[in-house]
C-alpha cells in the first residue's frame, strides 16, 4: 500500500479535518468490538464534492479508505485492517429534508440517529429502526449494517425505510440510486444492495428515508418465565397467532441481574422475562393485541403479567433495556463483557432452544453467556462475559463462538441479524454464505476494481477473529 | 515512566468499558469538536493505549485528560459503571508529575493584566487557586473549569484557552449567527453544563428546513454567564433570555445563586429603561430532568410571544 499524502488530504479537506499524530489515530483504530488497529489518517469531510476528491486520490494510490460513523459497532466493521484513511463522516451531519406529504426525510450521513427523530417528532412521525444505540449510531452506519432494534418486529430494519440514497463511488463518482417513492419495479434495487454492505461499496452521503406515524397510544406488557424454554414456545406462539407486537424482547436472568445492578429498574430476577409492546392510534386496536399476550403467556406458564399504558414507566423500562448491552459489565466485577457471537436470527420457533444452547455451549467452556434479544423479529443477542486478561479464556471464546454459529446455521438461522458482520463474524458468515461468495466479490470487483473500500471485512473477512488483529485487550500468557 | 503504576491499577476497569459510545451525546466537549478523541470514550481509550505502550505520554494527550468540564455526565450515564472521573484523576496526576505541560481547560491568569486583588482565590470554590511568590497560581488538578475566577475577575486577567463553544466570545458568536440566520428566531435558553440541555446537540438542520424560535447554548456553569452577553443576545434581537441553571443546592461552584443575583440586577436595569424584566427569566433544572426543561422553555416562550419583539437591536 503506497503511503498517504497527508498534505494532500489537507488540501481536499482542509487542515482542521485531517488528524495523523497516533493519539488521534489509535482512538479511532477501533470500536466497540474486541478489535483495534492502525489507520494512517483521519479525515472529516464535509460535503459530497471533498468525499469524490477523496476518492480520486485514494483510487489513484490505491490507499484503504474505511468510511466510519461514530463507531458503535460490535464486530470491527470500522477497524482498519489493512490501514489507510478513516472517513469520519460525522462532518456531513445535516438535516437536509423533511416532506411530510411525500413521508420522507433526506439526511446527511452524519446525522445521529435520536437527533432525526427529535427533528421528526414535531412532525407527528418516526424513524422506525430504533437500535438501542439510537444515542451514538449514525444514519450512514444503521444503514451499511442494517441496523435495527427492538420495533424492527412491527416497523422493520433500516432496509425497510430506505428509499434512495446518493453514493460516491470509489472511482470518485457520486450515483444517485432508487427513488423517492414508496414503490419501484424495474431494475436492480442498488439502493437496497448499499444497505448491510458495510462500507465495502462506496461511500454514504445522503439518504432519503421513509418515516412512520408515532402511535398515539403504547402499552407495555411484562410476563415472567421459571424455564427459557416456556418463554421460548410463548414467542413462537405468539408470532404464529397473528399478534403484531410492536416490542418483543426476551431477557434472560443474566441479563437481567446485569440492568438491575447498573439501571435499577428492579426487573423481576426469573429465569426468563418477556416483554411486549403493542401500539397504535386507539386503545380498541390495542387491547385485543394485549389479551392475546396474556392468554399465550398464561397457556405457557408465564405468571406475574402486567400491563401499563403508562408513558413513564415504559420509558424508564425502554430506556434501561436500551443499556443492556454496557450493562452486562456489571455482572460479575471479575468479567468484562465482550462483543463475540454478538447477534444471530433465528425461526421464532428455535428461540428457546437457542438461548438453551449459548448457555449449555457458556457453561461448557467456563464462560458466562447471557442469551436476550428482539425476539419478535427473530433477532438473539448474547455476548461473552469472561476475564479478558487470560489467553485461555479467548481460546474458549473462539471455540464458544464457532460451536455457537454452527448450531445457528443448523436450524436455518443467520450470522448477524442486525449488527453486521465486520471481522469477528466474517468466519460464520462465509460459512453460512459459501455458496454465493464469488458472486459477491465480483459484485465488489464491479463497484470497487482496487479493493480499497473498507478490504478486508464481509466475504474478505478472516477465517480467525483472535488472530485477525490486535485484541483492544491485554491478555497474558499467565492463565 | 514508574508514574504509569498509578494508572495500572485502572486497568481491570478500562476492560469494562465496552467502547458503545453512549457517553457521546452527554459531553459538551465532544459535541463542541465531535473528534472521537474528545470524548469520554476517546479518552478511557487513550489510557488503555498509554497502559499498552501503544500510546506515548505527550503533551497532545495530556491536555486531552485535561479537556473536561467535570459535569460528570459521562460518569453518571456510564451503564457499565467505570469510574470515569477518578480515572482521569490519576492520570491528570501523572502527566503532571512526569512534566508534561498542561493547560486544557483549566483556568489560566494573564500576570500582566492580574492586578493581584486575590478576589479570584478567594472566590474559588474548589481552592483551585493561591497567590505563589507575588503571582496567581492555579492548581489543575482541584481546577474545575467553571469559571467563577473568570466571574470575579475585573481585569479580564483570567481565561479558559479552549472553551469548547462556551466562552463568551464563542458564546456571542453563535447567538448572532442564530440571529441572521432564521427570521423566526426569538429566544436564547443558556443551559449550564451540569443542568439538563437537549440531546440534540450533533445535528444541524439545512437552512431552509428550519426556522426555530430557541436556540439552546451551553454554559458551562451559569454563573459565567456575564450581563453583556445577555444584554448582547437582547440586540441581536432577541425577545428574551432564559437561563436554565441546576438547583442552587446542587451548584458545586456557587454559580446559580450568582446567576440569579446577577440576571436579577440585570432585571431592574432594564425595568429602569422600560423593559419588561419577564424577557430575562433564570430557572432551576436539575440534571436528566428534561420534562421540566422542557416545560420551562414552552412557558417562558409563551410569555415573551405575549410580550412581543423587543424594540432595540437589529431586529423586531
Amino acid at each position: 500500500m503506497n503511503s498517504v499524502n497527508i498534505a494532500k488530504l489537507k488540501e481536499i479537506v482542509g487542515a482542521e479535518n485531517v488528524r495523523d499524530n497516533k493519539a488521534d489515530l489509535y482512538v479511532y483504530g477501533s470500536d466497540a468490538s474486541v478489535h483495534e488497529a492502525m489507520p494512517q489518517a483521519i479525515v472529516r469531510p464535509q460535503n459530497t464534492e471533498q468525499v469524490q476528491e477523496l476518492m480520486r486520490y485514494a483510487n489513484s494510490e490505491k490507499i484503504p479508505v474505511i468510511p466510519r460513523g461514530s463507531g458503535s459497532g460490535m464486530c470491527g466493521q470500522v477497524v482498519p485492517v489493512m490501514g489507510g484513511i478513516i472517513l469520519d463522516m460525522k462532518g456531513m451531519n445535516r438535516i437536509l429534508e423533511i416532506n411530510t406529504p411525500d413521508g420522507y426525510c433526506r439526511v446527511q450521513p452524519g446525522v445521529v440517529d435520536n437527533d432525526l427523530n427529535a427533528a421528526l417528532k414535531p412532525h407527528g412521525v418516526f424513524y422506525p429502526p430504533t437500535p438501542a444505540s439510537g444515542v451514538v449510531a449514525t444514519i450512514g452506519g444503521e444503514i451499511a449494517n442494517n441496523a435495527s432494534g427492538t420495533r424492527a418486529v412491527k416497523y422493520g430494519a433500516a432496509r425497510d425505510a430506505v428509499l434512495a440514497m446518493k453514493v460516491v463511488l470509489a472511482n470518485g463518482d457520486c450515483v444517485s440510486l432508487g427513488s423517492n417513492t414508496r414503490v419501484a419495479s424495474s431494475g436492480y434495487p442498488l439502493e437496497r444492495l448499499m444497505v448491510g454492505s458495510e462500507g465495502t461499496l462506496g461511500v454514504i452521503v445522503e439518504a432519503t428515508l421513509r418515516f412512520v406515524p408515532i402511535p398515539k397510544l403504547r402499552c407495555l406488557g411484562i410476563a415472567k418465565f421459571n424455564t427459557l424454554a416456556e418463554a421460548g414456545d410463548a414467542i413462537s406462539e405468539i408470532m404464529g397467532s397473528g399478534c403484531q407486537p410492536s416490542m418483543l424482547e426476551l431477557i434472560d436472568k443474566i441479563a437481567i441481574v446485569a440492568a438491575n445492578k447498573a439501571e435499577k429498574l428492579g426487573l423481576p430476577e426469573v429465569e426468563a422475562i418477556l416483554l411486549f409492546e403493542a401500539d397504535g392510534m386507539a386503545k380498541e386496536t390495542i387491547d385485543p393485541e394485549i389479551e392475546k399476550f396474556q392468554a399465550i403467556c398464561e397457556k405457557h406458564n408465564g405468571f406475574g403479567l402486567e400491563f401499563s399504558y403508562d408513558e413513564k414507566e415504559r420509558a424508564r423500562i425502554f430506556a434501561g433495556r436500551a443499556k443492556l448491552f454496557p450493562s452486562l459489565s456489571k455482572y460479575d466485577e471479575r468479567l468484562a463483557s465482550t462483543s463475540l457471537a454478538d447477534d444471530m436470527a433465528v425461526p421464532f420457533s428455535k428461540m428457546a432452544e437457542t438461548a438453551k444452547k449459548i448457555h449449555e455451549v457458556a457453561q461448557r467452556h467456563g464462560l458466562v453467556m447471557t442469551a436476550y434479544g428482539h425476539c419478535g423479529a427473530g433477532c438473539m443477542h448474547t455476548k461473552i462475559l469472561m476475564d479478558t486478561d487470560k489467553d485461555f479464556q479467548w481460546e474458549a471464546a473462539r471455540q464458544a463462538v464457532a460451536e455457537i454459529y454452527d448450531y445457528v446455521r443448523s436450524v436455518g438461522g443467520t450470522t448477524s441479524a442486525e449488527h453486521g458482520i465486520g471481522l469477528s463474524k466474517a468466519a460464520a458468515f462465509k460459512a453460512e454464505k459459501a455458496t454465493t461468495l464469488e458472486l459477491m466479490r465480483g459484485i465488489k470487483k464491479v463497484f470497487d476494481p482496487n479493493n480499497i473500500l473498507n478490504p478486508g471485512k464481509l466475504m474478505d473477512g478472516p477465517d480467525d477473529w483472535v488472530e485477525a488483529t490486535r485484541l483492544r485487550y491485554q491478555v497474558s500468557k499467565a492463565g | 515512566m514508574t508514574q504509569l503504576a498509578k494508572l495500572e491499577k485502572w486497568k481491570g476497569t478500562l476492560n469494562k468499558c465496552i467502547r458503545c459510545g453512549y457517553c457521546y451525546e452527554h459531553c459538551q466537549i465532544y459535541k463542541s469538536s465531535r473528534w472521537e478523541i474528545d470524548s469520554p470514550r476517546g479518552k478511557l481509550i487513550l489510557l488503555y493505549g498509554l497502559l499498552s505502550g501503544e500510546v506515548e505520554p505527550s503533551d497532545y494527550v495530556a491536555n486531552k485528560l485535561f479537556e473536561c468540564f467535570h459535569c460528570n455526565r459521562c460518569q453518571k450515564a456510564c451503564s457499565s459503571g467505570v469510574p470515569i472521573q477518578d480515572v482521569y484523576a490519576d492520570a491528570r496526576e501523572f502527566f503532571l508529575e512526569s512534566g508534561f505541560d498542561v493547560v486544557g481547560t483549566t483556568s489560566q491568569t494573564d500576570h500582566d493584566l492580574c492586578a493581584r486583588c486575590l478576589n479570584c482565590v478567594r472566590m474559588c470554590p474548589h481552592e483551585a487557586r493561591s497567590f505563589v511568590d507575588g503571582k496567581i497560581v492555579t492548581d489543575r488538578l482541584k481546577c474545575q473549569s467553571c469559571g467563577s475566577c473568570l466571574d470575579i475577575c475585573s481585569e479580564k486577567a483570567v481565561a479558559i484557552g479552549r472553551g469548547f463553544g462556551t466562552n463568551p466570545d464563542e458564546l456571542q458568536r453563535s447567538i448572532k449567527l442564530f440571529f441572521t440566520q432564521n427570521s423566526n428566531a426569538k429566544a436564547i435558553v443558556f443551559s449550564c453544563s451540569w443542568s439538563t440541555f437537549p440531546g440534540f446537540q450533533t445535528a444541524n438542520f439545512d437552512e431552509q428546513e428550519a426556522d426555530p424560535e430557541t436556540l439552546t447554548l451551553v454554559t458551562v456553569c451559569s454563573g459565567r454567564l456575564n450581563s453583556q452577553t445577555v444584554l448582547e443576545t437582547l440586540l441581536q434581537g432577541a425577545w428574551g433570555v432564559l437561563i436554565c441553571c441546576c438547583p442552587e443546592s446542587d451548584c458545586a461552584h456557587g454559580g446559580s445563586g450568582r446567576a440569579k443575583a446577577r440576571m436579577n440586577a440585570l432585571q431592574k436595569t432594564l425595568e429602569e429603561i422600560g423593559i419588561d424584566p419577564r424577557r430575562i427569566q433564570v430557572s432551576e433544572v436539575a440534571q436528566g430532568n428534561t420534562k421540566l426543561f422542557s416545560e420551562t422553555t414552552k412557558k417562558f416562550m409563551d410569555e415573551i410571544s405575549d410580550l412581543g419583539a423587543l424594540s432595540i437591536g437589529g431586529k423586531q
